[in-house]
């Protein structure tokens, strides 16, 4: 895939979305790919790797930074910076760190750098968004050059997989000039330096000529900020942008007329799910819950309203993580059986269920989830609230909970102790279930590092989700991305944009 | 005068205190931004060092006197999504506004005032209904959809104009006719009625029996008169358009104040909203100021109280 990259070296005065912009697309098309155009939806919120969370910002940045290991395409963690690991205790990981391999200020990645990254993100004074998702690791330690000691807190079998987002900065540079100003001008060892931040408009990254792997395909990157999605189909038919994120299947269809754009999918890790609060009346009851989960049409979702972008499920645990079982289906569509359920229930399914919903879900599926349950004889109201407010009664006290509420679940982590453990433990703040035997598989499997007794655990705990329909799985959510038709990429499950692994089929 | 210019200073500072206090309350009833800066899987104590690190913790009343201390010191506070000055943020934006806000005005002015002058010259014949149609559809259309419509047809089809973002001056064309369509109706009403209450003054009369010619009488008498309340309109536009932006930005991805207020109210971004808040009430204040100046300067015949004649 990463090998078949396009050699461009034609330079051309008239380079640039400058150019792609006066000239129309015929004319950007019989240019070599200088300058790529990348629309996202907001500009990054901050370049420091350590800083902030969220897409815009990661589909910059990890261009910019090398991280310590990285998933391939295929989804299996494998070797970035560093190049080698073993278990040495039960606790203790030990790193072998790549020795040619240089910041892009030229001066060499060490295991030093390595360990200062991990000790930086897990200081709590540091207040780092990403702190949840390392926070089971109490140091890392340079014993030379090149090698590096992760502790843990106890056996913790997640811990590679979280650090396939561990970005390596370098501690002489985020010493030397302060968080602040290194959060201005970013400094890191990835295929991409950074250029220059026109703040609102774009950021742009070069290439790095003397980065140590697969090397970029393009010399420029630009990434805007468009926030509308149709603007963004609108640059990518003009040919002023080469590759746009966050496209719905109306827009993908949309693209597949367009003689010089096409819509590149990939299903995600993301689980789309309806979540029930299992604590409260009516819905401890469990036939009211099983009647949902019968009443609810999945695959009339993801065939009517998602264009067939997606994949129905049973588990919340999605394919592309580890702990997904093949012997797990979902409930299938029985609105009969559902209304069954709910007359043997009675009065007790007469009280009005509130809905809880943000602006950034997709409102269709909330109105047809509604419109089901409606048709089963559930009264269901919408509740929709800015997503701050979402946030916080989700994960609220029990009580103050939402009944219901649809949600899209990533731990960018792929790995079930990522998805199940903070939708489901009882303790977690996004749960809205308590069962001692959950808790039990749940907290066995994140702190033994037997892959088998994981997955048996896993397995385990998605059949009791089924059974006691703690929560129902609706569907594998797909990423739709609208990308120049020269354009040669395959998006993978973790919402990455690593630009290295893309080629340009030019002329 | 001085009296005059004193009370409406006095007034204009007790309005932006108001505005001032009633933003950073109103928007902390709202909730708590630190939700929405962290990953989902993010446990409880992290949450809670989050808001420490944004001083979210203090009681509302320290935190609001610590905002006005900021302010009399012209620091506006940091955002708390990109963790920069938010004058860093506010300085980069201002001049993608100001440039949409004039070339909207001049598509409004230039486009309007010739509009209303001539559905008046030509009162009751079909050119003026023709006319007013027009003004009536460019009013009417939402912006969502002229500018998409207009970014298909010159941005995707004709390749003319990029659709979208800044750059040069071709990507000011379209959200510049977007948004001064809009401004334009209110251009053109204003100046119709306006010539038309000049027309039927003694000195217009008076002026054609002397034998001026139309173009003459246009130029020489009824502009001038006319132009007061288009001079008080553009006032009111101005701070229209600042605010009435946010539309036609979010579709060309135009990186102006608009785009940034929604992206920031969305975030909860409190000190970037708050401050977009304070400028645009201070823009607009300043701007009715300044109408009620150039009044004086364009007529002499309004006196101001408290000022011999």
């Amino acid at each position: 895939m990463t090998s078949k990259r396009a050699r461009l070296t034609v330079r051309s005065v008239l380079s640039g979305f400058l150019a792609a912009a006066l000239l129309g697309s015929a004319a950007t098309a019989a240019m070599a790919k200088e300058t790529f155009t990348v629309d996202l939806v907001n500009e990054p919120s901050s370049l420091d790797p350590q800083k902030q969370w969220n897409p815009d910002s990661y589909y910059v940045y990890r261009n910019i930074f090398d991280n310590l290991v990285t998933r391939n395409d295929a989804g299996e963690i494998v070797p970035q910076v560093a190049s080698a690991w073993k278990q040495v205790s039960p606790t203790e990981m030990q790193f072998t760190i790549r020795g040619d391999i240089k910041f892009q200020d030229g001066t060499p990645l060490t295991a030093k750098d390595v360990a200062f990254s991990i000790q930086r993100i897990i200081d709590p004074a540091f207040a780092s968004p990403q702190l949840g998702q390392f926070n089971k690791i109490t140091k890392a330690e340079a014993s030379d050059d090149k090698t590096v000691t992760v502790t843990t807190d106890g056996p913790y079998p997640v811990l590679l997989a979280q650090l396939t987002k561990l970005s390596i900065v370098p501690e002489h540079v985020v010493e030397k000039v302060g968080d602040d100003a290194f959060n201005l001008k970013p400094v890191g060892s990835g295929p991409y330096s950074f250029e220059a931040w026109q703040r609102g408009v774009s950021v742009t990254l070069k290439r790095n000529d003397d980065y140590w792997g697969d090397k970029g395909p393009f010399e420029t990157v630009t990434f805007r900020a468009v926030p509308d999605a149709s603007t963004r189909v609108a640059d990518l038919q003009a040919g002023t942008a080469d590759l746009v994120v966050s496209l719905d299947s109306d827009q993908a269809a949309q693209l597949q007329t367009a003689p010089n754009a096409q819509a590149l999918t990939a299903l995600t890790e993301r689980i789309a799910y309806l979540g029930i609060n299992t604590g409260k009346p009516p819905l401890d009851d469990k036939r009211l819950r099983q009647a949902i989960a019968y009443g609810i049409d999945r695959e009339g979702i993801v065939e009517g309203i998602l264009g067939g972008e997606g994949k129905v499920v049973g588990q919340i645990v999605s394919p592309a993580a580890f702990g997904w079982s093949d012997s797990i289906e979902p409930y299938p569509y029985d609105p009969e059986k559902a209304k069954a359920l709910i007359a043997e229930v009675g009065d007790g399914a007469k009280a009005e269920l509130q809905f809880a919903t943000a602006p950034v879900f997709d409102q269709r599926i909330v109105q047809a989830l509604q419109q089901m349950l409606t048709e089963i004889g559930l009264k269901v109201e919408i509740n929709m609230t800015d997503m701050a407010t979402y946030l916080k009664a989700a994960q609220g006290p029990r009580d103050s909970q939402p009944m219901l509420s649809f949600g899209r679940w990533s731990c960018s982590c792929q790995d079930a102790d990522g998805i199940m453990y903070p939708l489901l433990e009882s303790d977690s703040a996004w749960s809205r279930y308590s069962n001692p035997e959950m808790d039990k598989l749940l907290n066995e499997a994140r702190s033994t590092l037997d892959e088998d007794k994981r997955r048996a655990d896993y397995e385990k705990a998605s059949e009791l989700v089924k059974d006691d329909v703690s929560l129902l799985p609706l569907y594998q959510v797909a990423i739709i991305y609208g990308a120049s038709k020269k354009l040669d990429w395959q998006p993978t499950a973790n919402e990455s944009l690593f630009l290295n692994r893309m080629s340009w089929q030019g002329e | 005068m001085a009296a005059y210019l004193l009370r409406r200073f006095l007034q204009a500072v007790v309005a932006i205190f108001g505005v001032m206090t009633l933003i950073f309350f109103v928007q902390r009833l709202t909730g708590d931004p630190t939700y929405l800066l962290v990953p989902e899987t993010a446990t409880k104590a992290d949450i809670e060092a989050m808001r420490v690190s944004l001083g979210l913790d203090r009681p509302l009343i320290v935190q609001y006197l610590s905002f006005l201390w900021g302010i009399l010191h012209l620091d506006f506070g940091r955002s708390y999504v990109q963790n920069v000055p938010v004058m860093t943020i506010i300085a980069a934006r201002l001049p993608y506004t100001l440039e949409l806000t004039a070339g909207a005005l001049a598509v409004a002015a230039l486009i309007g005032v010739p509009l209303g002058i001539a559905t008046a010259m030509w009162r009751g014949r079909s050119q003026a209904r023709g006319l007013m149609g027009f003004v009536l559809a460019a009013q009417s259309m939402p912006t969502f959809w002229s500018g998409i419509l207009m970014m298909m047809v010159f941005g995707v089809w004709l390749g003319w104009l990029p659709p979208s973002g800044a750059g040069g001056w071709k990507n000011l064309i379209m959200p510049s006719v977007a948004l001064g369509l809009l401004s334009m109706a209110t251009f053109a009403r204003v100046a119709r009625t306006a010539v038309l209450d000049e027309l039927s003054k003694d000195y217009i009369r008076s002026a054609r029996a002397r034998g001026v010619s139309t173009g003459r009488l246009v130029r020489r008498h009824l502009l001038r008169n006319a132009s007061i309340p288009v001079i008080s309109i553009s006032a009111m536009e101005i701070s229209q358009l600042l605010a009435g932006a946010v539309i036609v930005e979010t579709v060309f991805a135009w990186p102006g104040l608009g785009l940034l207020t929604i992206q920031s109210i969305t975030g909860r971004d409190f000190m970037v909203v708050q401050t977009i808040v304070l400028l645009g009430a201070f823009v607009t204040i300043t701007l009715n100021f300044l109408a009620d100046l150039l009044y004086t300067v364009v007529d002499p015949r309004i006196r101001l109280t408290g000022t011999p004649g």
